[in-house]
């Protein structure tokens, strides 16, 4: 069977299993920042995690981390917790990201928790909070929009 | 911590800085500022050009800016990412003088899907300077005229009382010790 986002079977087998580790497996960049997942102990959605890594530094002043980094990370949390939050397998592509930076974001871990404000036939909303010591302290806030693809289908 | 170093050699030396620079010497100062932040210096970010109005980077290709393998699609935070970096590095270069100015915001929006094998070209320029605000916009492209994606930034300006002494000079370090890198 092919593996991959591509595949209807694969998608829908690791999407039933919550196999997360599989979908981020897929995803050199996110592997690249140190992006995990784990399950929400407070609530029934996940709770994502930025590991503190240096190369992930985008102030050497502070030190603080990059702000484009800190949005990769949301926007992979919005993407993954819409694809196993989606009412069937969808492959969100995604249309636009707004993202606000409340606070510096320093080098140690960082949490995001999503929430899917509006899922449609083709377009969903994701709203993300990023947070490092306490989640009442957010660093940034993202909205992103997504259209929701078929997942073997192409086009663009 | 090399930067701090260079902050310090600066002051050591006591040099001043001047803002009437050339285009080069602009483009070996913002290539040291992307050299010294360790996320794009991993990438290889360079910086191609330096105008007057605009900054022109080009990050080159490498697997790890995949974000889905399977389909060979750039992820979309490494456009915020490149995005995020040069609208920077053009508030850098439209301030009278080099100030520490934090993203105050980014609006991103993705106009086709950038695909593996190919370098990532980005331009950004400053539209506007208030007293507290830079705003800037910029562009992200493969192919030339095709854009991947368009970028909104803007930036705070935390003034010359919080930005460390010696920032401008470290900018130009290698312009004020006589070195033509």
């Amino acid at each position: 069977m092919p593996e991959g986002f591509d595949s209807v079977a694969w998608l829908s087998r690791t999407r039933a299993e919550g196999d997360l580790a599989a979908w981020l497996a897929l995803v050199p960049y996110a592997r690249r920042i140190g992006v995990d997942v784990e399950p929400d102990s407070e609530g029934n959605g996940l709770r994502f995690r930025l590991a503190p890594q240096q190369d992930n530094i985008g102030n050497v002043l502070l030190p603080a981390l990059h702000g484009g980094v800190v949005a990769a990370f949301m926007e992979t949390a919005a993407t993954l917790e819409l694809m196993l939050a989606a009412r069937e397998p969808r492959l969100p592509r995604i249309v636009d990201l707004s993202i606000d930076y409340l606070r510096t974001a320093r080098v140690a871990p960082t949490f995001a928790r999503c929430s899917l404000l509006r899922e449609g036939r083709r377009l969903a909303n994701v709203r993300v909070c990023a947070w490092q010591e306490s989640e009442t302290m957010p660093v940034a806030t993202a909205r992103l929009h997504f259209v929701l693809g078929e997942p073997g289908a192409r086009g663009e | 911590m090399a930067f701090k170093r260079l902050l310090e050699f600066q002051e050591a030396i006591g040099v001043t800085p001047t803002f009437d620079r050339s285009p080069a010497t602009w483009r070996r100062a913002l290539s040291r500022f992307v050299q010294v932040i360790p996320h794009t210096r991993e990438l290889g970010l360079e910086v191609v050009e330096v105008g007057p109005e605009a900054v022109r980077m080009r990050l080159p290709w490498s697997d790890d800016l995949l974000g889905d393998a399977s389909r060979g699609l750039v992820h979309g935070g490494v456009l915020i990412m490149l995005l995020d970096t040069v609208c920077g590095s053009a508030v850098l270069r439209g301030l009278p003088a080099p100030e520490v100015c934090p993203t105050l915001d980014l609006r991103l929006d993705h106009y086709r899907p950038a695909v593996a094998g190919q370098a990532l070209f980005a331009e950004a320029r400053v539209v506007r300077v208030t007293e507290s605000v830079v705003f800037t916009e910029g562009w992200a492209w493969q192919e030339e005229g095709r854009p991947v994606a368009r970028g909104i930034g803007n930036f705070v300006r935390l003034g010359p009382r919080n930005t460390p002494p010696g920032f401008a000079e470290a900018l130009f370090a290698d312009e004020e010790v006589g070195g033509d890198a």
